[in-house]
C-alpha cells in the first residue's frame, strides 16, 4: 500500500459492520485498492462487496502437472532407451505401466506446485513485521486501509459510529 | 374426522424432540472461546499422558528400531517368512497401514467435495491419521527388504553405474505412488493448519511461540491469503481423491498382477479400496473416542452426531467390502481353476481357519448386527469397540491375503504354513510409533480446525419452517 | 550344425529314467556353492537346493507308488519373475536366452520368489556362507559367486559351464558341439535322465527329444514357455496330486 504512517486498522466484531465500513470508506474517497479485509474465517468477495480477485495458484498447478508429465515420459520412455533390459516377454516401452506412472507423477507435480503456488503468491514464509491485530484470529474482522492524513479523523469517527471496536493508525509489528 | 377423536399434543408424538443445539453447527460459541478451548487442550498434559508417552517411546525404540536393527544385523531369517510364503506379516502390516491412511483423505477430501458438514471438527485428526499411518506403513517396504542398505537402488536417479530401476515392477509403482500420497497428505494437512497455527502463535509464548511462528509462515488472514489458500485446498481436495484411489489400487496390484493363484484376481483394486476406507473410517471412530477421552474440551467439538455419521459410513463400507469379497469368493469358487479352488479351501483349514472366521465375524457380523441401531451409533465407547473389532477383522483379511494365500500354490509338495516370529515385535513397534506420533501431535498442533468449525457455524442457522425449527445451511463460499 | 546367433539352451528330463536318487541335487549344490542351512531352517522350509525332487505318493500301503520329478528353475521364455523385480536383478539375457539372476543387484524384496509359479527360487535368509565351519568353505567352486545374505538365487543352468563351453568353442573356432556343455545335474545323473543342449539347433539331442510324443512342459497354460521339457513316465500321464 502506501508509505509508513498512513496505514490504519479498524477492528469489527463480525462481517456485517465491516462491509458497511468498506462502503463508508469508499464514500470518503478511499479507493478499493487501498483497503483490504483481514479475518480469521474466509469470506468470499461477494459477501464483502469487494472486486473479484482471481488467484494465480491454478496456473502453478497446471505447470506442475505438465512438469510431472514430462518427467514421467522421461522415466518411462527414456530410461529403457538408456538401459534396455528385457524382462518377462514384455515390450521395452510398455503402455500400461507408462500410463500408470504418468498419472502418479503428474499428480505429484500438480500437488507440489500447488503448494509452491500458495507459498509464492502469498509471499510465504515472511516472518518480518506486518500489519496485524491478534484479535483477528479470535474471529474479529479487520479493515486495513491507507488513509490520507487530512481525512483521518473523519474516517475514525465514521468507523467508530459503525461499531468499530478499535480504530487506529498502526505500524508493522512482529507477528 | 370422527367426533370422539382427541387431539394429540405435540409432546406426545415427538417426545424425543431433538434439541437442535445438539448439533455442533447449530451450537455456536464465540471464536475466542473455541480458540481457548483448543489451546487449553494442547497445553494440558497430565501425569498419565507422560507415562503413556514414555511407554510408547520405549516400545518404539526397543520393538521397532531395536528389533529391526537386530534383523538387519542378523538376517531376514529371524522373521517367520520362508519358502513359499516369502511375504508375511510385514507386507500384511504394510497393506493395513496404507489402508488406514485412506480414511483421512476420505474424510477431508471426499466429504469436503460433497460438502458434508459433519466432517468439520475431525478433518485434522483424520488427516493426521493418514500421515502417521503412512509413516508407519511406509517403513515396511524397507523393513522387509533382504538388503535394506541398498534400498536406494529402487529410486530412479542418474548414477555413475548408468543403471535405472525397473519401472515396470509394481514395487516401483508403489514407491512413486506412496511418495506422492505421503507428500500430498502432508501438504494437505498443512494447508488448512496454517490459520489455526497462526491463532496458536497469537496466543503462545516461549518455545511454542517460536514454533508456531515458523509454522504459520507469517499468516494474517488477508483476502489474498485466504483466496490462495482456499483455491489450493479445493484443488487438493479434488486432486487427492484420484491419488488416494490409485495408491491403494497400486498396492493391490502388488498381488493381483502375479501368477499366484488366489492373488491373481481382477477385483483386487476396488476390493482393497473398499477395505481401506472401511478400516480407516473405523479407525477414525476409535481415534475420536480417544481424543474425547484424553483431551479436555473435546466433547464440545466431537459429538454423538459425528459418531452417528461415521457409524453409517462404517455400515455402508461393510456392505461394500462384503460385496467385493463375496464377488471374489464366488467367482473363484464357481469357475476358478484347481489351484484357485484349493486356495479357497485353505482358508477354512488350520492353522489359519480361525483367522478367516474372525475376519467374517468382525467385518460382517459385528457391523451388520449393531450399526443399524441409532443408539449404538451414538454411543462413543461402543463405537470404539466396534471400530476396534472391525480393524481386527480387516487385519485378519490382510493376513489371509498375504501369507495364507501364497502358502497354497500349484505344487502341493511346496505348500508351507507361515508362523510369524520377530514380525510380532516389530508390529507392536510400528503401532506404538503411530500412537506416539498422535500423542505428540495432539499437544503440539491444534487438533480441531477451529476456523473451519466457525465457518460452518456461520453458515448454519435455525429457521422456522411450518411448525418446526429446521437447520438451514447457507452457501457462503 | 546350424546355429543361430542367439543360442537357446534347454534341458530335457526323461522321467522314465529318473530314479529319484537325488544325485543331481547333491551335484548342483556342490557345483554352485549352494549353502547348507541346518536342520531347523530346512525343516521350516528354508532349504536352499536349486533343484528339488518333488515326490508324491499314490495309493495306500502296501500298494504305494511314488511319483517324482526333479524341478529346478524352468528358465521361462516369458518369466513371471522378471518384470516384478524393481531393480532388474532378474532379467532375460538376450545372449543365452536364460533367466539371469544378478546377485549384486538384488535388493531382497523377494517378489520374484512369490511370482514364480514353479516355486523354484530361494532366498538367503542368513549369511550361510559365513556360518560354514572352517575347512568346509574351501570346497566352494571358484567359478561361482558365493552369495551374501539377503539375495535371491536359483538354478542358472550352470551358466559358468555354458560360458566356458562357448569360450572354448570360440577359441577353437567352431560352434559348440552337442553334449559338450553339461550342467552339474546332467553330469551326475547315474541313469542319464537329464539332457542338455541347444534347443535352437534342430539336430541336437534336446531338440530331437523335445519332439517326442512323450514331451510336455509344466504349467503350459500359464504361457511361461519354459525351457525344461519333461518326457512323461511310462504308465500314462503323470497326474498331479488331487488336494
Amino acid at each position: 500500500m502506501a508509505e509508513e504512517g498512513r496505514i490504519h486498522l479498524a477492528l469489527f466484531k463480525d462481517v456485517y459492520p465491516a462491509t458497511m465500513a468498506l462502503d463508508k470508506l469508499r464514500e470518503l474517497g478511499i479507493p478499493d485498492k487501498d483497503m483490504t479485509v483481514v479475518s480469521g474465517v474466509p469470506y468470499s468477495d461477494r459477501i464483502l462487496g469487494r472486486p473479484k480477485y482471481m488467484t494465480r495458484v491454478p496456473r502453478y498447478s497446471i505447470v506442475g502437472f505438465v512438469g510431472g508429465f514430462i518427467l514421467s515420459l522421461l522415466l518411462n520412455l527414456g530410461t529403457p532407451y538408456l538401459y534396455p533390459i528385457h524382462v518377462g516377454g514384455q515390450p521395452l516401452y510398455s503402455i500400461p505401466p507408462t500410463i500408470l506412472l504418468t498419472f502418479e507423477l503428474s499428480m505429484l507435480g500438480l500437488i507440489i506446485f500447488t503448494f509452491l503456488g500458495v507459498l509464492f503468491e502469498s509471499d510465504f514464509p515472511s516472518l518480518g513485521p506486518k500489519i496485524y491485530h491478534p484479535e483477528i484470529s479470535n474471529g474479529k474482522v479487520a479493515v486495513v486501509f491507507d488513509c490520507p492524513p487530512e481525512i483521518h479523523t473523519r474516517v475514525h469517527e465514521s468507523l467508530a459510529a459503525l461499531g468499530a471496536e478499535w480504530v487506529h493508525r498502526t505500524e508493522a509489528k512482529q507477528l | 374426522m370422527t367426533a370422539d377423536a382427541t387431539p394429540i399434543s405435540q409432546a406426545q408424538i415427538y417426545d424425543e424432540e431433538e434439541d437442535p443445539r445438539q448439533h455442533l453447527m447449530l451450537d455456536p460459541r464465540p471464536r475466542e472461546e473455541m480458540n481457548s478451548m483448543v489451546m487449553e487442550a494442547m497445553h494440558t498434559t497430565t501425569r498419565e499422558y507422560w507415562i503413556v508417552v514414555g511407554v510408547l517411546t520405549f516400545l518404539v525404540v526397543v520393538c521397532l528400531f531395536g528389533a529391526w536393527g537386530y534383523m538387519i544385523a542378523t538376517g531376514m531369517g529371524v522373521a517367520g517368512i520362508r519358502r513359499p510364503t516369502m511375504w508375511g506379516m510385514f507386507i500384511a502390516n504394510f497393506v493395513f497401514w496404507i489402508g488406514i491412511s485412506h480414511a483421512g483423505t476420505f474424510v477431508s477430501a471426499i466429504l469436503r467435495v460433497f460438502k458434508a458438514e459433519f466432517r468439520r471438527p475431525f478433518t485434522r485428526a483424520a488427516e493426521l491419521m493418514t500421515t502417521f499411518g503412512l509413516a508407519a506403513g511406509a517403513m515396511y517396504p524397507l523393513i522387509h527388504l533382504g538388503r535394506v542398505w541398498t534400498a536406494y537402488w529402487m529410486v530412479p536417479y542418474p548414477n555413475q553405474r548408468q543403471l535405472w530401476p525397473n519401472l515396470r515392477s509394481p514395487l516401483s509403482w508403489d514407491l512413486i505412488a506412496i511418495t506422492t500420497y505421503l507428500l500430498s497428505s502432508t501438504i494437505y494437512i498443512y494447508l488448512p493448519l496454517i490459520p489455526d497455527v497462526a491463532m496458536a502463535r497469537d496466543r503462545s509464548t516461549g518455545w511454542r511461540y517460536k514454533f508456531y511462528r515458523l509454522l504459520a509462515l507469517g499468516w494474517r488472514g488477508t483476502e489474498t491469503e485466504w483466496h490462495n489458500l482456499r483455491t489450493a485446498i479445493n484443488i487438493f481436495a479434488f486432486a487427492i481423491i484420484p491419488v488416494m484411489f490409485s495408491v491403494h489400487t497400486i498396492v493391490s496390484w502388488d498381488f493381483a498382477v502375479t501368477q499366484t493363484p488366489g492373488w491373481h484376481s481382477t477385483i483386487y483394486g476396488p476390493f482393497f479400496i473398499a477395505g481401506a476406507i472401511f478400516s480407516g473410517v473405523s479407525a477414525v471412530a476409535m481415534i475420536l473416542f480417544l481424543i474425547r477421552a484424553t483431551l479436555v474440551n473435546m466433547k464440545y467439538f466431537v459429538r454423538e452426531e459425528h459418531f452417528d455419521a461415521l457409524g453409517k459410513l462404517m455400515l455402508i463400507f461393510s456392505f461394500t467390502w462384503a460385496y467385493f469379497y463375496f464377488n471374489e469368493y464366488m467367482v473363484e469358487w464357481y469357475g476358478g481353476d484347481l489351484a484357485a479352488k484349493t486356495v479357497l479351501k485353505a482358508f477354512t483349514q488350520s492353522p489359519y481357519g480361525w483367522i478367516w472366521y474372525l475376519m467374517l465375524f468382525c467385518n460382517i457380523a459385528v457391523p451388520w448386527l449393531l450399526l443399524w441401531n441409532k443408539r449404538v451409533r451414538r454411543t462413543p465407547w461402543l463405537m470404539f469397540v466396534i471400530g476396534f473389532l472391525i480393524n481386527v477383522g480387516m487385519y485378519a483379511e490382510r493376513f489371509i491375503i498375504v501369507p495364507t494365500e501364497i502358502s497354497t500354490n500349484r505344487f502341493p509338495f511346496m505348500w508351507g504354513d507361515y508362523f510369524p516370529r520377530i514380525e510380532l515385535v516389530i508390529s507392536i513397534g510400528s503401532l506404538s510409533l503411530f500412537l506416539l506420533l498422535f500423542a505428540v501431535a495432539s499437544r503440539l498442533i491444534p487438533l480441531i480446525p477451529v476456523w473451519e468449525v466457525q465457518e460452518g457455524q456461520l453458515a448454519h442457522s435455525l429457521k422456522r419452517f411450518g411448525k418446526h425449527e429446521v437447520a438451514t445451511k447457507s452457501e457462503l463460499e | 550344425m546350424p546355429q543361430t546367433d542367439n543360442p537357446k539352451w534347454g534341458m530335457v528330463i526323461d522321467l522314465d529314467r529318473c530314479t529319484g536318487c537325488s544325485a543331481c541335487v547333491t551335484a548342483c549344490s556342490l557345483e554352485n556353492n549352494v549353502p547348507i542351512v541346518g536342520e531347523a531352517d530346512a525343516g521350516y522350509g528354508r532349504g536352499m537346493h536349486w533343484i528339488r525332487i518333488e515326490r508324491y505318493w499314490e495309493g495306500t500301503y502296501p500298494n504305494l507308488t511314488a511319483r517324482f520329478r526333479p524341478i529346478m528353475c524352468q528358465q521361462c521364455g516369458n518369466a513371471p519373475c522378471e518384470p516384478v523385480c524393481p531393480v532388474y536383478a532378474s532379467y532375460h539375457s538376450q545372449a543365452e536366452q536364460l533367466n539371469v539372476q544378478v546377485y549384486n543387484r538384488c535388493v531382497g524384496t523377494r517378489y520374484c520368489g512369490n511370482n514364480c509359479p514353479y516355486i523354484a527360487r530361494q532366498f538367503n535368509w542368513f549369511g550361510y556362507a559365513d556360518m560354514m565351519p572352517e575347512p568346509l568353505n574351501s570346497q566352494f567352486n571358484p567359478d561361482v559367486t558365493v552369495r551374501s545374505r539377503g539375495v535371491m538365487e536359483k538354478c542358472t543352468f550352470c551358466i559358468q559351464r555354458i560360458r566356458r563351453g562357448e569360450e572354448t568353442a570360440k577359441a577353437l573356432g567352431r560352434p559348440v558341439l552337442d553334449g559338450e556343455v553339461e550342467p552339474a545335474c546332467a553330469q551326475a545323473c547315474p541313469s542319464d535322465a537329464i539332457y542338455f543342449g541347444l534347443l535352437s539347433d534342430p539336430e541336437s539331442s534336446v531338440s530331437q527329444l523335445s519332439r517326442s510324443p512323450r514331451a510336455e512342459v509344466m504349467l503350459e497354460d500359464l504361457g511361461t514357455s519354459p525351457r525344461v521339457i519333461y518326457l512323461k513316465a511310462g504308465s500314462g500321464a503323470i497326474r498331479k496330486e488331487q488336494p
